[in-house]
C-alpha cells in the first residue's frame, strides 16, 4: 500500500511527527510532502486546470508535485491545523487547489451534478487535524471532498487517532 | 439602515460573479434609502478595511462563492485573523453562489457557516444559497440581467426583513435536486452540449489539448 502524506503542519509539530512516525510504520510506501514553508497559494478561479492546460495548475508553487502523488499514490492522509471549528486556511488552500485532477465535463450522480473525473482513479483521501474543530461536520465535509473528485473519504479524526485513519483500508 | 458586503471571491472583482451579484444584490437593498459599503478580498489591500468595517458594523453580509464545499481558503484565512465580538448585537448573514444548479450542493458550507457566527461573537443572519452560476460572467448582458434579477428582489427582501428566513432561502435555492426531466435531457444531449460550449471556451482560451488530457498519468 502506497500512502501519500500532505502535511500542513509546522514540521516541528510534535503531534505531526508522531502521527508521521505511526502512518509510515503502517504502509509499506509512505511519501511526505511538507507544505508549511511552501506557501502554497490559493486557487484563484482562472479556469486554466479546466480550459487552457487542462490538468495543469496555472500557478507554479510546489502544488505539481501534490498533484502528481494524489494520482501516483493508492491513498492520501493529510494532517491540518484547524480554526473557526473547522480546518485552517492552509488545508482549505491545499483542497481548493485540487480542482485539476477533475475535467470541466459535468455528469450528473445522484441527482446531483458532478464534474467527471480526469484520471481512471478511486481516490481515498482522510484527515488528521490538530486543535478544536467539529470532528462530525469535518467528516462530513470530507465525504463530500471525495465524493466531488469520484473517491471515498477514509474519514477524519483527531491527530492523535493517526492509526483510525486508515483502519478501514489495512 | 447601513450594510456592510464582503466579497469572499478570490477572482477580481472585474471577473467575479460574487462582484455581479453584490451590485444587484445592493442594488434591490439600496431602493429604500439605505447604504451599502462593499469590501473585496481578492485584493489584499483591502483586508485591513474590511476587518474595520466588520469590528464596527453591526449589520453584515458575507458574499462567497463555493469552493469545495465549503468557503475559500482565502476567505477563511480572513476570517481567522477576525477577533471576535465582545458586545452582542452584531448580525451575519451570508450569500453563497455556485456553480452546481442544484441548492443541495450548499447545504454542506451552509451547515458550517450555521455556527460560524457564534464564532465570530455575531448572531447568524441566515443563508441565500444559488447556484448555476459558474456562467455568469460568460453569458451576454440581456440573459445576466436575468440572472442577476433574483438577487435584486432578494437584495429589496434583505432590507426589508434584516435575515434571511430559511423558508425563502430554501424556495430561493430550488431545485434542490436536478428534476427527472432534467436528467433525462442532460443525459440524452448534455455530452454533445458541453462538448461543443467548453471547447468553444476553451479556444478563446488558447487551448491545445483535449479538455479531459492526463497531464500526469503513470
Ligand atoms: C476552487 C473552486 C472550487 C469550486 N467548488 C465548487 C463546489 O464545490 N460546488 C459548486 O457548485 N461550485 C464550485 N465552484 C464554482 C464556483 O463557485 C462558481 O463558478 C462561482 O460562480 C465563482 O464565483 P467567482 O467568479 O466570484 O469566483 C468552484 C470553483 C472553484 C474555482
Amino acid at each position: 500500500m502506497k500512502l501519500l502524506v500532505v502535511n500542513t503542519l509546522s514540521e516541528q509539530n510534535e503531534a505531526a511527527r508522531a502521527a508521521i512516525r505511526e502512518l509510515k510504520g503502517m504502509v509499506s510506501d509512505c511519501k511526505v510532502i511538507h507544505t508549511y514553508e511552501m506557501q502554497l497559494k490559493p486557487c484563484v478561479g482562472c479556469n486554466a486546470c479546466w480550459l487552457k492546460t487542462p490538468g495543469v495548475c496555472s500557478i507554479q508553487d510546489g502544488y505539481e508535485e501534490i498533484l502528481k502523488g494524489y494520482i501516483e499514490y493508492d491513498a492520501t492522509v493529510f494532517l491540518a491545523g484547524t480554526a473557526l471549528n473547522f480546518v485552517d486556511y492552509r488545508m482549505k488552500n491545499v483542497i481548493d487547489r485540487i480542482l485539476p485532477l477533475v475535467t470541466m465535463y459535468i455528469h450528473i450522480v445522484d441527482g446531483q451534478c458532478r464534474h467527471v473525473p480526469r484520471y481512471d482513479r478511486k481516490y481515498q483521501f482522510g484527515l488528521l487535524y490538530f486543535g478544536i474543530a467539529d470532528g462530525d461536520y469535518l467528516n462530513q465535509w470530507m465525504d463530500r471532498v471525495a465524493l466531488n473528485m469520484g473517491g471515498s473519504s477514509l474519514g477524519a479524526f483527531p491527530i492523535h487517532q493517526a492509526k483510525e485513519v486508515l483502519s478501514c483500508i489495512l | 439602515m447601513h450594510l456592510v458586503i464582503i466579497s469572499g471571491a478570490t477572482r477580481p472583482r472585474g471577473r467575479s460573479n460574487t462582484a455581479k451579484i453584490i451590485d444587484a444584490f445592493q442594488k434591490g437593498y439600496k431602493e429604500g434609502g439605505n447604504t451599502v459599503e462593499v469590501w473585496y478580498l481578492s485584493d489584499r489591500k483591502q483586508w485591513a478595511g474590511a476587518a474595520a468595517a466588520f469590528a464596527e458594523q453591526e449589520n453584515i453580509l458575507i458574499a462567497l462563492p463555493l469552493y469545495v464545499e465549503n468557503i475559500p481558503g482565502s476567505l477563511l484565512e480572513f476570517l481567522s485573523c477576525l477577533s471576535p465580538k465582545k458586545e452582542a448585537g452584531t448580525r451575519l448573514a451570508f450569500l453563497i453562489q455556485g456553480g452546481f444548479p442544484e441548492g443541495s450542493q450548499s447545504r454542506c458550507c451552509e451547515r458550517y457557516l450555521e455556527t460560524l457566527p457564534g464564532q465570530l461573537g455575531c448572531e447568524y443572519g441566515g443563508t441565500l444559497i444559488k447556484g448555476d452560476m459558474f456562467g455568469l460572467g460568460m453569458t451576454d448582458e440581456k440573459s445576466r440581467k436575468k440572472m442577476l434579477e433574483p438577487f435584486v428582489e432578494m437584495g429589496r427582501y434583505f432590507a426589508d426583513h434584516g435575515i434571511f428566513d430559511k423558508e425563502k432561502a430554501y424556495s430561493f435555492a430550488a431545485p434542490e435536486y436536478m428534476p427527472k426531466s432534467q436528467v433525462r435531457l442532460f443525459r440524452l444531449i448534455g455530452h454533445f452540449v458541453q462538448r461543443i460550449f467548453m471547447g468553444r471556451l476553451a479556444k478563446q482560451m488558447g487551448c491545445k489539448e483535449a479538455l479531459d488530457a492526463k497531464p500526469y498519468e503513470c
